[in-house]
């Protein structure tokens, strides 16, 4: 088997050690043997080889650099929409998770559009209200793990069957995002912000992409996600059931245990 | 008033010095500065002969402020430093009240302070210097200090609120540091004289001369560097003025280098100084520190065989290269906080053939509640699997994936992976990584800054100095 990820903007979307889930991806392929490549796609890239990728990974970035991203992306929205609406796997992480949303109002109420790919939007309330910054602790939603009562799943929930139900990481983001009816949330808020540090929503899932604002970065804590997205690509891919070898993840989940202590104490 | 402020700093300090607590170097100020806002523009009213110079950029501050230090001394001249590195305003508080008679006076020449970077604009407001040096901007901790840009920002409005009585000491390698440089000229016009050219600094000295005195001076390397590309974790690899994709004729690391923009023709500012006859500290890094310095001293007159014997006496700053003996093994501290440094001080070691390492990663307010920045550091190109690799710390399992995933290991145990050693408590992590490392090699220990000071508080029993 094999595996092309694409990796959108990796020199200008790349803040906050977000090539850490680059890594993962690659090494918990190789691991088992699966052939993975990753194709970096930067600013001036043909929609030709975003076609011939099977999982896509935007991470965060400074606000010049997302200037940058807008005026390249310009030509390329609907196309990426009509990937996107094809079930293409993807992980958005906090300013490209924004980014794929209605539209982004700065603190000074000038209005960034965003892709409209997600039903979301975000707003920064402005200097006197504090950046969402911390360890953040979630509980996935039922929904998006398939683990909801048999009437209610999918062929796409089917493969999302995970071992553990809560993500670890770290946000840091003075934007608040509100959901829409045509997403769902990532998850439940246990500790932390999450999209707006008031409906106790988390990062939002629409089709097979998946926007969130949990750094840390969120895949090497989070190994039973890395796995997920694994698998929806590779079944996606092959338009088979594949069921992904076991790897020794003790130190993985150590880290993620690490977290859920240091934030118990909190609560 | 201020004269009871400074007895009541001197009292505090000594308590807190007799009591080992450490805080002798903020307390005082923070006392002084909350009963008088004014106190620092109030001492220096009183000492109007001191001279201040500033040092100032995310890595390389207490190396640099101290070689500075250090040539001066060697100069005679009179210093007083903010070598422990209490770096904001209740540091540099601190100091007036440590060194000042009660009457507010200071015997010195010389106030040599490195500066936060969030707090550079504050001081700014506090006091005019008489140098300014700004060595670099890397992305560290972003939940504390926000992304580099917005640190550039700041700056930028803080320096061109100077006159032209301070002169600005800029690293040319760092594209937004130069543009400092460069919007400062292009505001100021003609008002501000030529930068001097390179070879200028072959003179032994610089001649008084107002027409060649330049208030904007820049230091830079010419290496020959393998790569062309700036490191992954770069953030300045833009140019600052039209957002293109910037070239680069060399690279010395992450984003620093002989840089040139393709479409507005905005370059590397012609380098003041690029070389010296002797470096104090291996690794990169130190050349800029070091490069900054002797640029300051020679614009000062000093004599080149005076920087000369200061740099060969040089010792390093706590943490910074600092070597520690215990029980007659030799442990070196490599005070590595944020990507670039780290990468630094893994190619220095890695340079030095280090066989035993210990990581300490905390993530306590100063190394930065955010661990994400451990990916960024290439540990895929420093790291031989051979080495003795130990791990502690408040994230100690975070560091262990980081470096399980920068290796061919399949399968890891969560303590012990090959040669990689995780353990959680410290002193028991120091003793193990010391038991490891035989008597002819150097144990080198690679922490953040509050793990530096645990670290120095388990080998010395003192955190700082």
């Amino acid at each position: 088997m094999n595996l092309t990820i694409g990796w959108l903007y990796p020199d200008l979307m790349s803040t906050y050690g977000d090539r850490g889930n680059i890594i993962v991806f690659e090494k918990r392929c190789q691991w088992r043997k699966i052939d993975i490549e990753v194709k970096k796609l930067d600013v001036g890239f043909s929609m030709y080889e975003l076609e011939r990728c099977d999982l896509l990974f935007m991470g965060g970035a400074q606000d010049r650099q997302q200037t940058i991203i807008a005026k390249d992306l310009k030509d390329k929205t609907h196309v990426f929409k009509d990937i996107i609406n094809r079930n293409m796997p993807g992980l958005y992480i906090c300013g490209a998770y924004q980014f794929l949303g209605n539209y982004y109002k700065e603190a000074d109420g000038a209005i960034i559009p965003g892709l409209e790919i997600l039903d979301l939007y975000t707003e920064n309330p402005g200097p006197n209200h504090p950046r969402l910054i911390g360890n953040i602790l979630i509980e996935l939603d039922p929904v998006i793990l398939g683990t909801q009562n048999a009437a209610q799943r999918t062929p796409e929930s089917d493969s999302r069957q995970v071992r553990m139900t809560t993500l670890v990481g770290f946000e840091n983001h003075g934007g608040r995002t509100y959901l829409g009816l045509g997403v769902k949330p990532l998850g439940k808020v246990k500790v932390g912000f999450g999209n707006n540090g008031k409906d106790g929503t988390e990062g939002a899932v629409y089709k097979n992409s998946f926007g969130t604002y949990l750094h840390g970065p969120i895949l090497p804590k989070n190994p039973h996600f890395a796995d997920m997205l694994i698998k929806i690509a590779l079944e996606r891919k092959y338009k088979k059931p594949i069921d992904l070898s076991p790897l020794e993840d003790a130190l993985e989940l150590n880290a993620h245990e690490t977290v859920v202590k240091k934030l118990r104490i909190h609560i | 008033m201020n004269s009871l402020l400074i007895l009541i700093g001197k009292t505090v300090s000594l308590i807190s010095k007799s009591l080992n607590k450490g805080h002798g170097s903020t307390w005082p100020g923070h006392i002084a500065l909350s009963l008088n806002k004014n106190f620092i523009k109030d001492v220096l009213a009183k000492n109007p002969n001191l001279k201040i110079i500033l040092i100032a950029g995310t890595n390389g501050k207490t190396t640099t402020s101290k070689l500075i230090r250090t040539i001066l001394e060697h100069a005679k001249i009179r210093v007083v430093h903010n070598e422990s590195g209490a770096n904001l305003l209740n540091g540099i508080a601190s100091v007036f009240i440590n060194f000042a008679t009660i009457s507010t006076y200071l015997n010195y020449n010389y106030a040599v302070f490195e500066v936060d970077e969030n707090s550079l604009p504050l001081v700014l407001n506090e006091l005019i210097p008489h140098y300014v040096i700004l060595l670099n901007l890397f992305r560290d901790q972003l939940d504390r200090y926000g992304e580099v840009n917005t640190v550039a920002s700041k700056w930028q409005k803080a320096i061109e609120q100077l006159g032209h009585k301070t002169i600005v000491i800029l690293n040319a390698d760092d594209p937004q540091i130069a543009w400092l440089g460069l919007s400062l000229r292009a505001k100021r016009g003609n008002l501000l004289q030529e930068e001097i050219a390179s070879s200028y600094f072959d003179k032994l000295s610089i001649p008084r001369n107002d027409s060649t005195r330049s208030n904007l001076l820049y230091f830079g390397l010419n290496e020959k560097t393998k790569s062309k590309i700036p490191q992954h974790a770069s953030d300045s690899t833009y140019c600052p003025n039209c957002n293109t994709k910037l070239s680069y004729k060399s690279i010395s690391f992450s984003h620093l280098g002989n840089w040139h923009c393709p479409n507005c023709k905005d370059k590397r500012p012609k380098l003041s100084i690029s070389s010296v006859t002797t470096y104090p500290l291996p690794g990169m890094y130190n050349r800029y520190n070091t490069l900054a310095a002797v640029l300051l001293c020679r614009s000062l007159n000093i004599e080149l065989k005076v920087i000369d014997s200061a740099l060969q006496d040089f010792e390093p700053a706590f943490g910074r290269q600092e070597i520690i003996n215990v029980n007659s093994k030799k442990v070196q501290l490599f005070l590595s906080k944020n990507p670039t440094s780290f990468n630094q001080s893994l190619q220095t070691i890695y340079e030095l053939n280090a066989k035993n390492i210990l990581m300490v990663l905390n993530d306590k307010i100063p190394d930065g509640r955010d661990v994400s920045w451990i990916w960024d550091v290439d540990f895929e190109e420093y790291l031989d699997p051979q080495t003795n690799i130990a791990i502690s710390g408040d994230r100690c399992f975070d560091m262990g994936v980081r470096i399980k995933y920068s290796m061919e290991i399949k399968n890891c145990s969560p303590r012990e992976a090959g040669k990689l050693k995780i353990e959680e408590d410290l002193k028991k992590a120091i003793n193990m990584a010391l038991y490891e490392t035989p008597r002819t090699e150097i144990l080198y220990i690679l922490p953040t800054y509050s793990a530096m000071l645990e670290v120095r508080k388990i080998l010395t029993g003192k955190k700082i100095l």
